[in-house]
Order: C-alpha cells, then sequence, then structure tokens
C-alpha cells in the first residue's frame, strides 16, 4: 500500500468514526513483510513470508474511550468497527484526564536522516539468504569438533510500515527496514550438552555483520559453557554482561514509567531527584540516535520524541509519561507513549543508553577478584513494586581476577535499589545491539543460591 | 451428542465459504496444486476471531477493545522442510499465491492431481459446547462485575490501595484443510477474568493476583468467582506485606496442587517436545524407557479434559487430541508430537501440533499437562518439613531445554520449621535440573488440583493457552533463590 493510500484509509476511519458521534479519533495501521530462511545442518529447514497489516482506531466520546482493531482492512468492515467503537465507548467511564495529546510545535523530523530505512530495501535473492545462513551455520560448526549438533542458523528481513492520523490534525508516517542473521548450536562432550546463540542486526544491509563472525561466536559460546559446575551458596560480586545488562536496565526504566507511578506500582515512586543508582551510572534516551533500534519520529501519540537524561551521575532526573499519565500526575508527556494496534497507549521506550566507563570487561573481572560473571539470565522473578530480583543464571566464576570455570543451576537475588546503588564499575564495552545499550556492570554484592 | 459436534463443525466450514468464498472446488483446487514427489504434507489454515475486552483501575472501568483477526496460513512440508506464507486478504488468487510461496521450500516440478474434500467425522461431542450468545454478555453488565471486583478487594482490608480487574472474551473459528482432503473445522471460545490487587502498610507496598479461565460460557466467571478473584488477589497482597527475606540454597520444598504445576510444565514438558527430540537438542532425547523420576510421579498431557484452558477438540492440524503418558511411575514413556516431527520420528502424532494464529506454522506444544494424585494426605506433606519452602503460588517459568535447567518463580511462599508455617517469604526463584528433579519427588499427595485457568505458554515467539494440575508434592533438594 502507498503512503498516499495508507494515510487516505485512516483518514476514512477517523471520519467515520467522528459520523457516528465520536468527538475525537486517532488511528494507527502497521504492515510488515517479513521474510526468514533458516537452515539446520547445511540444509534448508524453513521459508517463511508473513506480509501482514492491521489497523488500530482510539475513539473518544468526550473523556470515554475505547479501542478496536482488526486485519479485515474492507471499507465496510471499518465502517462497522468505527460504529462499534463508539458504542462502546459509550459504556466505559469518563476520565476527565482521558483524551488526545496535543502535538505542540516542531516538524517531523527527516526521516532519511535517522538511517532505519534501507531505501529502496535491498532486493536479496533467496539463493544469497541461504548462502548466508548456512555460512553462519558452517563457521559456527568449524569452530571445534565438540559443536556437534545445531538448531539452525536463520537469515530474517523485514520492512515496516507505520502511520498514524488523529482528529487534532496529525499525520505522519515511517518505515523501517531491519536485517538479521542468527546461529544456535550445540556442544556435546562427554555427558555435557550445552547450547548457546548469538545474532546480529542492522538496519542497512550492508552493515550487517559477517554470517561466519555470528557463527564462530555463537560456536564459542557454547563451549565455554561445556560441564558447568554448580556453585556453593554465596554472598559474592556479580558482573553482568553487556547482554544481561540490558535486562537490568529494562526493570529500571520500567519503574519509571508514569503508568507505575500513578498505581502505585513501582519501587522508584518518589524518587525523582535523588539517588537510585550508583554515581558511576548516567543513563539516557534518544529517540533520534541514527541506526537506533528503538529509533522513530514521534511516539505513539504522533508527539515528536527529544533526547533526555533519565539519571544523571546516579540522580533520577526523570519519570516517562506519556498524555494520560502524565495528566494524571500533573506533568506533561516526555513523548514516551507506546502504541500497539489493539490497546490504547502505555509508556515505552525509544533507544536508551547507559554511558560506558572506561574500563574494559576484562579489567572488570580482573577488579572483582572473586565472584560471578554472568552471561544469561532466565525466569521472571522480578518485582517491580518491591525492587525485589531473583532470577536463575547461568556464568563462570572467578577466582583470582581470572575466570575458572562455567556454572549453572543458580540463582542470583537481591533488590533493585540496592543493587543499582551498589554498581561499583560500569564497562568500556557498549555496543548498538538493540533498543537498550548497556555496557556490562559489576554490582557489589548480591546472594548467590546453589549447591 | 455426536452430531452436535459435526453440525458445529459444518458450520464452521459454512463460515468460511459464505465469508471468503473458500468452498469446497476452490479448497480442492488450491491443495491439488500442492502435489508432487517432494511434497510430503500441506495444508491451509483458515482463522476468524472476535476478541472483547473490558478493564477497570481506580474504581473505573477506563477502557472497552474489539478485535478482529482474520487469516489464511499455507504449508508445505517436504522431508524436515518447511514452506510457509500468509494471506489477510483471503480470496481465492491470494490463496493460490501463498501456496506458491510456500512452495518454494520444495524442489521438483509442480504437480497437479485432483483432490476429493472430505468433512473430518467425528463421533465425541465438542469438549467445549459454548455459543456466541454464551459469550455476548452486554458491557454494562460486566461493567458492573468489574465494579463489584473493586469492592470486594477494597472490603477485604483497608491496606488495599489498588485494584485493577480486567475480562475477556474470545471466539475463534479454525478450520484446517490438508493435502489428503480432510477438513477439520471448529470453534474455540476462550474467557478470562483477572484481578490485580496492591496493598501499602508503613510505605511497604505488595501486589496480589489471582484469574479465572477456561473454554466456558461468560456467566461462569460472574458474580461469585470474579468476587472470589478479588478477594483472593487481595489476601494474597496482604500476605506479602508480612513477607520476610528467603533463605537461600539447596532445601526441601513442598508445592502446593493447582498452579505450581508449572513445574511439569519446565521440567519435563517442554523437553518432550517431539521438535527438541527428533532433532537430538533436548536434555531428554533418546531416554524414553528410562527412570527421569521417582516410582510416585505419573505425569500426562491431556487435551481433553471438557472445558479446560489447554483443551482442544483437534489440534490446529486436524488431529484430534488425546490424553498423553509422558511419564509412567517414573518411566519416561512417549513425547508430543505435531505431524512433521511424527513423521520424521516414525512416530504417531498425538494432537499437540499447535499454533498461536494464521501466521505462525504449528509444532508441538503441550495442553494440559498433569500429575496423577499419590495416597499421602496433603497436610502430613506439609508437616513432613523439618526445615524447608512451602510453596502455594507462582508467577511465570522457564527452561533451557538442551541443558534441563529451568526455574519458577514464588509469589505466595512460606518458610516451614518443624512442621510448622514460621513466616511468609519473598518472591524467590526456584532452579533445578529437569531430567533429575522429578526423582527426588520423595511424597505426592491425594489432592489434585488443575490451575485456575489463565496459563499461557510461550515458545520461539508463539503464545498458546495451556493448564497443569498438580497434587500437592515434597521434592529434596531444589535449589531456592532468596536473599536471606
Amino acid at each position: 500500500m502507498k503512503d498516499s493510500e495508507t494515510l487516505d484509509l485512516l483518514s476514512f476511519v477517523i471520519g467515520r468514526a467522528r459520523a457516528n458521534g465520536a468527538t475525537a479519533a486517532d488511528a494507527l495501521l502497521v504492515s510488515s513483510d517479513d521474510s526468514v530462511v533458516g537452515v539446520r545442518k547445511g540444509e534448508v529447514e524453513k521459508i517463511h513470508r508473513t506480509r501482514s497489516r492491521g489497523i488500530g482506531l482510539r475513539v473518544f466520546r468526550g473523556h470515554s474511550q475505547a479501542v478496536v482493531s482488526t486485519s479485515d482492512l474492507d471499507r465496510g468492515a471499518l465502517e462497522n468497527l468505527a460504529r462499534e467503537a463508539v458504542e462502546m465507548a459509550g459504556e466505559t467511564q469518563p476520565d476527565p484526564f482521558a483524551g488526545l495529546s496535543n502535538p505542540g510545535p516542531g516538524s517531523l523530523p527527516d526521516i532519511h536522516a535517522l538511517e532505519i530505512h534501507e531505501d529502496p530495501p535491498r532486493d536479496i535473492p533467496q539463493e544469497e539468504r541461504i548462502r548466508l545462513a548456512i555460512e553462519a551455520e558452517k563457521a559456527a560448526f568449524g569452530e571445534d569438533p565438540r559443536i556437534v549438533n545445531s538448531e539452525g542458523a536463520e537469515f530474517q528481513s523485514t520492512v515496516t510500515h507505520v502511520a498514524m492520523v488523529n482528529t487534532e490534525g496529525f499525520s505522519g508516517s515511517y518505515a523501517r527496514t531491519l536485517y538479521g542473521i542468527s546461529c544456535s548450536v550445540i556442544a556435546r562432550e562427554d555427558d555435557s550438552m550445552e547450547r548457546d546463540y548469538w545474532y546480529e542486526q542492522s538496519h542497512y544491509f550492508r552493515n550487517l555483520a559477517h554470517p561466519g563472525d555470528v557463527g564462530r561466536h555463537a560456536g564459542r559460546r557454547a563451549l565455554s559453557r561445556l560441564h558447568p559446575r554448580r556453585p556453593q551458596t554465596t554472598t559474592c560480586p556479580v558482573l553482568f554482561d553487556a547482554e544481561v545488562a540490558r535486562s537490568l536496565i529494562s526493570h529500571l526504566v520500567g519503574g519509571l514509567s508514569g503508568y507505575a507511578l500513578y498505581r502505585n506500582a513501582t519501587y522508584l515512586k518518589d524518587r525523582e531527584n535523588t539517588r537510585v543508582a550508583s554515581s558511576g551510572l548516567t543513563i539516557r534516551e534518544d529517540p533520534l540516535l541514527k541506526g537506533g533500534f528503538g529509533t522513530r519520529p514521534f511516539d505513539g501519540e504522533g508527539v515528536l520524541s527529544k533526547p533526555k537524561i533519565l539519571v544523571d551521575h546516579g540522580i533520577l532526573r526523570t519519570y516517562l509519561f506519556d498524555s494520560y499519565s502524565g495528566k494524571k500526575m500533573g506533568r506533561s508527556t516526555t513523548g514516551n507513549a507506546s502504541r500497539s494496534l489493539g490497546d490504547v497507549p502505555h509508556v515505552g521506550i525509544s533507544n536508551v543508553l547507559v554511558e560506558p566507563g572506561t574500563r574494559t570487561k576484562d579489567d572488570l573481572i580482573h577488579d572483582m577478584k572473586r565472584g560471578l560473571y554472568v552471561t544469561e539470565l532466565i525466569g521472571f522473578g522480578v518485582n517491580q513494586v518491591t525492587g525485589d530480583y531473583s532470577r536463575g543464571a547461568f556464568g563462570f566464576w572467578v577466582e583470582n581476577g581470572e575466570i575458572q570455570f562455567p556454572v549453572a543451576e543458580m540463582t542470583i537475588a537481591g533488590n533493585l535499589d540496592e543493587m543499582f546503588q551498589s554498581v561499583v564499575e560500569v564497562g568500556s564495552d557498549i555496543r548498538l545491539r538493540s533498543s537498550i545499550s548497556s555496557p556490562s556492570l559489576l554490582v557489589e554484592n548480591m546472594r548467590v543460591g546453589g549447591g | 451428542m455426536g452430531r452436535e459436534q459435526e453440525s458445529s463443525s459444518s458450520e464452521v466450514m459454512k463460515f468460511f465459504e459464505n465469508r471468503f468464498g473458500a468452498h469446497e472446488g476452490v479448497l480442492a483446487d488450491i491443495l491439488g496444486s500442492a502435489m508432487g514427489r517432494h511434497i510430503d504434507d500441506a495444508d491451509l489454515y483458515f482463522e476468524y476471531t472476535t476478541a472483547q475486552s473490558l478493564s477497570m483501575e481506580e474504581g473505573m472501568v477506563k477502557k472497552g477493545g474489539r478485535h478482529v483477526s482474520q487469516g489464511v496460513g499455507a504449508r508445505i512440508l517436504s522431508g524436515e522442510k518447511t514452506g510457509y506464507a500468509i494471506t489477510e486478504e483471503i480470496r481465492p488468487e491470494t490463496l493460490h499465491e501463498i501456496i506458491r510461496t510456500a512452495r518454494s521450500i520444495s524442489l521438483g516440478t509442480e504437480g497437479v492431481s485432483a483432490l476429493r474434500i472430505t468433512p473430518a467425522r467425528r463421533d465425541s461431542a465438542s469438549l467445549y459446547p459454548v455459543s456466541d450468545t454464551d459469550l455476548d454478555v452486554p458491557l454494562s453488565l460486566k461493567k458492573e462485575l468489574l465494579l463489584e471486583a473493586d469492592s470486594a478487594a477494597r472490603s477485604q482490608d483497608p491496606r488495599v490501595v489498588q485494584v485493577m480487574a480486567s475480562v475477556s472474551t474470545e471466539m475463534k473459528s479454525v478450520m484446517v484443510v490438508r493435502r489428503d482432503g480432510l477438513v477439520s473445522a471448529d470453534r474455540l471460545p476462550l474467557v478470562r477474568v483477572n484481578v490485580t490487587v496492591i496493598a501499602e502498610e508503613n510505605g511497604q507496598r505488595q501486589t496480589g493476583s489471582f484469574g479465572y479461565g477456561g473454554r466456558i460460557p461468560f456467566s461462569e466467571v460472574m458474580g461469585e468467582p470474579l468476587r472470589h478473584a478479588a478477594r483472593e488477589a487481595a489476601r494474597q497482597a496482604i500476605v506479602n506485606l508480612g513477607a520476610r527475606p528467603c533463605p537461600t540454597g539447596s532445601m526441601p520444598v513442598v508445592l502446593g496442587p493447582g498452579w505450581p504445576g508449572i513445574l511439569l510444565h519446565e521440567a519435563i514438558g517442554h523437553g518432550l517436545e517431539g521438535d527438541f527430540n527428533r532433532k537430538g537438542t533436548s536434555a531428554f532425547s533418546g531416554r524414553i524407557g528410562e527412570h527421569v523420576a521417582s516410582s510416585l510421579c505419573t505425569i500426562v498431557d491431556d487435551g481433553t479434559l471438557p472445558h479446560r484452558r489447554g483443551s482442544l477438540n483437534v489440534d490446529d492440524e486436524g488431529t484430534p487430541t488425546q490424553r498423553t503418558v509422558l511419564i509412567e511411575n517414573g518411566v519416561l514413556k512417549g513425547y508430543l508430537q505435531d505431524r512433521l516431527n511424527a513423521r520424521l520420528m516414525g512416530a504417531a502424532p498425538t494432537g499437540n501440533g499447535r499454533r498461536e494464529s494464521y501466521a505462525h506454522p504449528p509444532m508441538p506444544r503441550m495442553t494440559n499437562t498433569i500429575m496423577l494424585p499419590g495416597e499421602t494426605d496433603p497436610e502430613e506433606i506439609v508437616r513432613s518439613l523439618d526445615k524447608g519452602v512451602y510453596a502455594v503460588n507462582f508467577g511465570g517459568g522457564q527452561v533451557d531445554i538442551t541443558s534441563g535447567k529451568f526455574v519458577f518463580s514464588t509469589s505466595e511462599a512460606y518458610w516451614v520449621e518443624n512442621g510448622r508455617i514460621q513466616y511468609p517469604v519473598r518472591g524467590a526463584t526456584l532452579i533445578g535440573n529437569g531430567p533429575d528433579v522429578l526423582t527426588r519427588v520423595s511424597m505426592v499427595g491425594s489432592d489434585l488440583h488443575l490451575d485456575p485457568g489463565v496459563g499461557t505458554c510461550g515458545k520461539d515467539g508463539q503464545s498458546v493457552p495451556v493448564g497443569v494440575g498438580l497434587p500437592t508434592i515434597r521434592v529434596e533438594n531444589l535449589t531456592v533463590g532468596g536473599t536471606a
């Protein structure tokens, strides 16, 4: 669908909502074209092609709202859905803070300068896609004879179009391309069997990592986990590898949501301009970061996005709001509305970046002397209300400042508030791999549960 | 009763025929083009789903939603290869196009042959005879129910400061047309209510959450069940206000009945799915016939339980569901199979080929995973704990299939000494090794409970509704991830 057709269809939808009695409305169209080629043990295993699109419509009757979504874009069906949405908004209760966001002054940034859309998307023949995936897996197998099995390697490309209009006159759209290579392999020796994976992604095909590097890295990671031991239960420093430090940052940022604030559902309530982390930690948000995986020209309510500092040398500088949660707390939106087709906006992030330190990960391992270096976490034992944290961990045991052996079947536990206050070192190893980027983080002490 | 099922199935076929022109001639034509020496299997999966939700917080019903989702997935299987393509614009031309795209997986020339479309015959009644009218409750009534839940939670205890509640209903019509011409159709109702409460005391805050659901008429959650969910969520939040740090390390753990069955789902269920075992990537690969649990343990996956959230009349490949014995008296008996993995392993499909929606190809998934009851009095099991954790409610869990390491996290648990409950403990993650954790099950209670019907399982980016069931059990030497 062309951009003009898309915006036309959305205007039709909000027009029908209006005609049926809505006082305001916004509508969103997301379409994507996704192609995945998977290989396993050198043979093609899957070819998936998913072309999908859907419309989400939010309507207001005064301060009452309802939201509808559909993958049936027939105009007759859309007309019916718009009418049902308005009827439903007649049943929900008026909430004085509910309403469209005032987009405010300013014009949309130059979308090409954001470097998230390869235009036109690279036309990559199927044989080439297969070759890239095979090369990644082959490199993993070539790493060591103990790489004996594979979950496969994939090459994926996705083009996504997002368009939005509202009855306040906002109209905007953007596109995003994404290319990715991933590889997951299994190392085996005697009775020990371990799986690990690696992936790389980029908005531009030409910037995508070499498939051989992805495969070799996956292979090395799986090998390094063979013959894990179970550590004794203890209290010790824990070094979070950059790959898992991201999740830690996501818990902190999640606690900054305006919704969590007014619901009393965050351990970070009433903490603005106070210390929420050690002074070594500075966290920024940059919605316009060139090539960022969370980059977007406007948020889920059409508000233009601006860079900001969230945590400045450990001091919390701002919570995150969309229009509704901002009004509830007597504040304005911070441009952090996130919108999916089937729901009203909520608070989300674009790109979150932890300011890197000067010391390498190896320096940090050396500094911690004895402790746990965590490379993978599983489970959902994180409570945003209390900050209580308890997850399953995999990694390596460190003695005398050096990695000794892999460890598994253990837990690490603490409280997010205390953990962030006791980040004693921030590594230099930051890489842009997802919407949250963090270097490795060394936490002074955590409880480790093992044998 | 058998007739009722058949008529519902042919109604669904009629629906797709009327709405999208998917009549027998078109289907025969499209799948007839999916022939050829290199093609082992093929199917088309039609879906039309409508869902409605209403949610409340701060004593206000703030939002309502209605969602329509429609599409068709085409799949071609050739050896171990899968080609998959979808369309949301359902017309004969687009159906031909997706089957062509999916075909690109297979080598060889295009084969075409005449196909006879045969509606599947099923003799049993539907496991969930729930009609649209059973789900179609006026919004004003749902609104009232949500506000009732609010007052039920708040009147439970003045420390309740926030109540969030939601009700949702879904009706999914599906039709699977296989390359052998067999057509299976079904209508899948799904109802869910949920209440989350935040309680506060002396600046400390805690949450509690409870819900009910299943393939049931909406009337079954109205009134008392929803009020009970609200009181239960409030009770959990209040209990947790008094929680102390949980001890850490390896210790005996008693799991309460019902939802703690998530242990089975994570520790053994995923590891017994056919795909991982065909590829030899599961910690359970090649271990059929071995002792992987104590002889007290018999575990089944049962997709045939009436009205349960994880139940299906037929799976998403048209295979009737069944009760599959996974572990019998401690011995590993079988895997969970879809058609692809069953064919490649020389086994029979077990009715576990499931998919989130038309946008996803099926894979082996659990339905309702249950440990059968033993003979021990559950109170005796708790009393048997010298020093250990008694866990009665859990949040989510996760597993590393290859190494077998799995976790699940408590949301309500108690420290027990000398057989007596001492105090509630704060949320802790429990970690174990799937292939040996059940060998340390030392007691199995007589009190099998199924979970309340709100479980969702994620695998490879696809979510499907599932159930679990467990009697009270005692497990030796489980690692508890506390802070004390």
